[in-house]
């Protein structure tokens, strides 16, 4: 794997059989600790989580998560992640298609480029969206005064950050599928006297479109759950401009736990079964 | 598919759409971040990497960061291991698991941290404080950086051909040295680059830090913490000076990635 | 070091991989593992090296009951077929892992190493990486990298079966003359019947985990004892025939009884009898040997240093029958597609006409 973060899991029968299988007890002793990792650091969470989602009682969990300002906040994360998983599609796959089909200068900058949301503290992406955009910004007046669209503590606002924040994943997800892609088969197809678009939507992009889907739903799973560029860009307010993770944020600051425990259930689910999803599609293919 | 150079009117089209859309999206507000640190003149920025408090938030932050590489480090490649040699019932479950922290917001770990070790939580530690304490930082750090090690290794680990570990064994090298010396070397630069990306992204973690950490000042605040706290404040040469040190660490270890992610290309056969 | 197997049973799930077989190879032979693709010849390899376990059964090392030791304690050199070499080591470093594992100092491995490389014909390639090397250096390399700790058995999984034709036969040459030289036990395990007889002192034939017989080259393409044996050594005829207690019946001739051949006695058997052993003549009186009857040319195939001619004879059988001719034998027969023949026979053996 030489993308990242898009590491996705290996398949099922890892183990060849001709392997040496010299016993040992030290093979139980890694497995153990391996386990006893895994089980404490992901698995103790995930069910602390949906325990204490339900622990009250579905009622008190249904009231909860029917609040106006619960099910808003809820509602708005899905909204824009979905916006932004859509942007995203097509701006990373034209960008993973130019990175790899053209020469220009600049190239392998820009290919390093493309990491910097990975490697930069989402809070500081939220401190330089607001630097750029923000209402005091000549940019951020512009949009404001002249096209009455607020860009910053607003929708907008909230989907620009997750585009920055989601950025790497499709590209980085396509990249090495048309790296490995045969160019003979492009060349065929225009021998047969296709053109480029044709070439593109009907060779292309069928090979491409697993990882496309894989790379646009993670960055979707990704968003629910982005926070740091979130808290400083979006308004926060109730009902207008707050996302799930804010809502239970605030929700913890204030004690109402059970409104906290509910949201972020909602919200680990959905996350959780669209990487589901995604390994399942994953095996599906390779069985 | 194979470069080409960029002729056709649609060509340049999309270069200069893709590269003007990255450039607005990120390469803009990066620079709109420096001028903005740098609006006040350098004293004041100066002043600011001089304050005690934020010379000790970098301390718990890159302490912490490297304690959480370590332990990553060692666990990941266990796990690694575990899951690409071993064949047991159970196995891809855990194996999704490993994908989790990617999408698991830090807010809700951060919660559920505090309901476990909070004062009325489920696992109340009798000996020492977790939540609001550096054990609670490093935790929320080992979370949410722990995939990428073992997403790196992993495949690396899957594509080695068995001959040369059961060379080795014949030859009479222990399990151990024949990881030390057959193995490892084969999968260093995976390793190393899993250890970057582990790094900055312990380094950047916040959203959990916020919710336990309780932000006490000079005591449990991380570099990411001070940022958001400085803007709550208005302190604003402090904040955008670290968030522009920050963007610092991270273009460092960005070229380190990208040094890293050169070679593990050029490996493959 | 002399190498015992007990019954050595092995399956994988449902599958018998190797099933009851036992073996006995003196020590300083070269012993050489025959078999096809499946055969579990490769897997009873990987059991007495111990990369893996059997079911049951057990395994000796010069009277040393090695069945339950794992691999690093049984002091075997490994040799497989491919992809074995440490990539991001040197040529040196390679061949010297087994002794920098055993706290060799420095001198002393790299004097050791210096002796195997030329050994092996590559002196001077110390410092080179095996992805520089072809497939035939990359192998002797391996040889060499198994036998630097002097184990007191060498085991060669297919070693030569990824090379070339012309490498794979100068290799095994030189295997040759390295064990003969160093005097170490030797299993080598292959598919190749023309590798088996270049080299081995004696070989084992096995086929579907099972161990069918064991003898020396000559032995077992003369004499073999069951029908696998006889066809996988190479071509041969295989001819109805009837033994009484004092002479084999086929068609209408009479042969003398080979040796060894009692318990076929008032069987129906297979007349086994080799290509080169059999000679065609124009006339009856001509011929020496044993004559079996008489037929007509159907086919003559090129075969380089030899002709092939196939034979279909006018007895009642109408069974064909393979000749290999020299060229200048053909000539003076002027053989020529539809002839008519006399076919003779020099040497033969019987084989029981039912198989267990």
């Amino acid at each position: 794997m030489t993308q990242i973060p898009l590491s996705y899991p290996t398949g099922q029968g890892a183990v060849a059989v001709k392997r040496a299988q010299a016993p040992s007890f030290g093979a139980w002793g890694l497995r153990f600790i391996a386990l006893t990792y895994l089980g404490a650091f992901i698995l103790v969470p995930l069910i602390v989580i949906q325990v204490q989602g339900v622990r009250f009682g579905l009622d008190v969990f249904w009231q909860s998560i029917t609040r106006p300002e619960a099910t808003s906040a809820i509602l708005l994360s899905l909204y824009t992640s979905a916006i932004m998983a859509a942007l995203n599609t097509v701006i990373g796959t034209l960008t993973a298609y130019v990175l790899v089909r053209y020469r220009f200068p600049g190239k392998r900058l820009f290919n390093m480029l493309i990491d910097l949301p990975f490697a930069i503290p989402t809070l500081v992406i939220g401190v330089m969206l607001v630097l750029l955009y923000g209402p005091q910004t000549p940019i951020g007046r512009f949009f404001d005064t002249t096209l009455d669209i607020q860009i910053l503590f607003a929708v907008p606002g909230i989907v620009l950050a997750l585009l920055l924040v989601g950025y790497p994943f499709v590209i980085r997800a396509v990249q090495p599928v048309l790296l490995q892609m045969d160019f003979s088969q492009t060349e065929a197809a225009q021998t047969i006297g296709a053109s480029a678009w044709t070439t593109f939507w009907r060779v292309i992009f069928p090979a491409l479109r697993p990882a496309i889907v894989t790379g646009a739903l993670l960055s979707f799973a990704r968003s629910l759950g982005e926070f740091g560029s979130i808290i400083v860009v979006a308004g926060n307010i109730p009902m207008r401009s707050q996302m799930g993770t804010v809502y239970v944020y605030t929700q913890v600051e204030a004690g109402n736990l059970q409104a906290a425990s509910s949201v972020s259930m909602v919200l680990l689910l959905i996350a959780f079964g669209v990487t589901v999803g995604i390994d399942l599609l994953k095996w599906r293919r390779h069985a | 598919m194979r470069e080409t150079e960029a002729r056709s009117p649609v060509a340049i089209a999309l270069i200069i759409g893709v590269l003007g859309y990255a450039a607005l999206l990120f390469i803009a507000p990066l620079l709109a971040m420096i001028n903005g640190a740098f609006a006040k003149g350098l004293e004041p920025l100066l002043a600011t990497f001089q304050d005690p408090s934020v010379i000790h938030a970098f301390q718990v932050t890159l302490l912490l960061s490297f304690a959480a590489v370590v332990i990553n480090t060692l666990l990941g490649l266990t796990t690694a291991w575990v899951l690409v040699r071993h064949r047991f019932r159970g196995r891809n479950l855990f194996d999704t698991l490993v994908d989790i922290p990617f999408v698991f917001s830090p807010v809700i770990a951060g919660y559920a941290m505090i309901v476990l070790f909070g004062r009325n939580g489920w696992l109340a530690p009798p000996l020492f404080p977790i939540v609001f304490a550096f054990p609670g930082i490093l935790l929320a750090k080992v979370f949410v950086s722990l995939p990428f090690i073992i997403r790196e290794v992993q495949p690396v680990l899957e594509a080695l051909t068995p001959e040369p570990e059961d060379a080795a064994y014949t030859i009479g090298a222990s399990r151990w040295t024949t990881f030390r010396r057959v193995v490892l070397p084969e999968i260093w630069t995976a390793l190393l680059y899993g250890i970057v990306l582990t790094f900055a992204r312990a380094i950047g973690e916040f959203g959990a830090v916020t919710v336990i950490s309780g932000n006490i000042e000079g005591y449990t605040e991380t570099a990411t913490s001070f940022v958001f706290r400085a803007l709550n404040d208005r302190n604003n040469t402090g904040a955008y000076g670290v968030s522009v040190l920050l963007c610092l660490f991270s273009v460092v270890i960005l070229i380190a990635m990208n040094a890293l992610r050169g070679r593990i290309i050029h490996k493959e056969p | 070091m002399s190498i015992q197997l007990e019954n050595i049973h092995k399956s994988y799930g449902t599958q018998r991989v190797v099933r009851n077989v036992s073996l006995h190879i003196e020590t300083g032979e070269l012993f050489v593992l025959l078999g096809a693709s499946g055969s579990g010849k490769s897997t009873l390899l990987r059991l007495i090296a111990g990369l893996m376990m059997p079911d049951s059964g057990r395994i000796l090392l010069n009277d040393r009951d090695v069945t339950h030791l794992s691999p690093q304690q049984r002091g075997t050199g490994f040799v497989f077929q491919n992809y074995s070499l440490f990539r991001h080591m040197t040529v040196a470093q390679n061949i010297e892992f087994g002794l920098s594992i055993r706290r060799v100092n420095r001198d002393e491995r790299e004097r050791r190493t210096a002796e195997l490389l030329d050994l092996i014909g590559l002196a001077g390639y110390g410092e080179r990486l095996p992805a520089q090397l072809s497939g035939g250096q990359q192998q002797r390399v391996a040889l060499a990298r198994a036998l630097a700790y002097e184990p007191n058995v060498l085991l060669l999984d297919e070693p030569f079966g990824a090379l070339d034709v012309k490498i794979r036969a100068q290799l095994r040459q030189s295997l040759y003359e390295i064990q003969r030289r160093l005097g170490v036990t030797t299993i080598l395990v292959t598919h190749d019947q023309e590798e088996a007889f270049d080299i081995a002192d004696r070989i084992g034939v096995i086929d579907q985990g099972q161990l069918l017989e064991v003898g020396t080259p000559a032995s077992l393409y003369q004499h073999p004892k069951t029908m696998f044996t006889a066809t996988f050594l190479g071509t041969t005829n295989l001819l109805n025939a009837q033994r009484n207690g004092t002479s084999v019946h086929i068609g209408d001739a009479h042969l003398p009884v080979p040796p060894d051949t009692d318990h076929l006695s008032g069987k129906s058997v297979q007349l086994l009898c080799r290509p080169e052993e059999i000679t065609l003549f124009t006339a009856p009186d001509a011929a020496n040997g044993y004559v079996i009857g008489r037929g007509h040319v159907e086919s003559i195939n090129f075969a380089g240093s030899m002709l092939r001619a196939v034979i279909r004879l006018q007895d009642a059988t109408q069974s064909t029958v393979q000749a290999s001719l020299l060229p200048a034998d053909a000539r003076t027969l002027a053989l020529t597609v539809g002839q008519e023949v006399w076919v003779s026979i020099g040497s033969y053996h019987l084989l029981s006409a039912v198989e267990a």
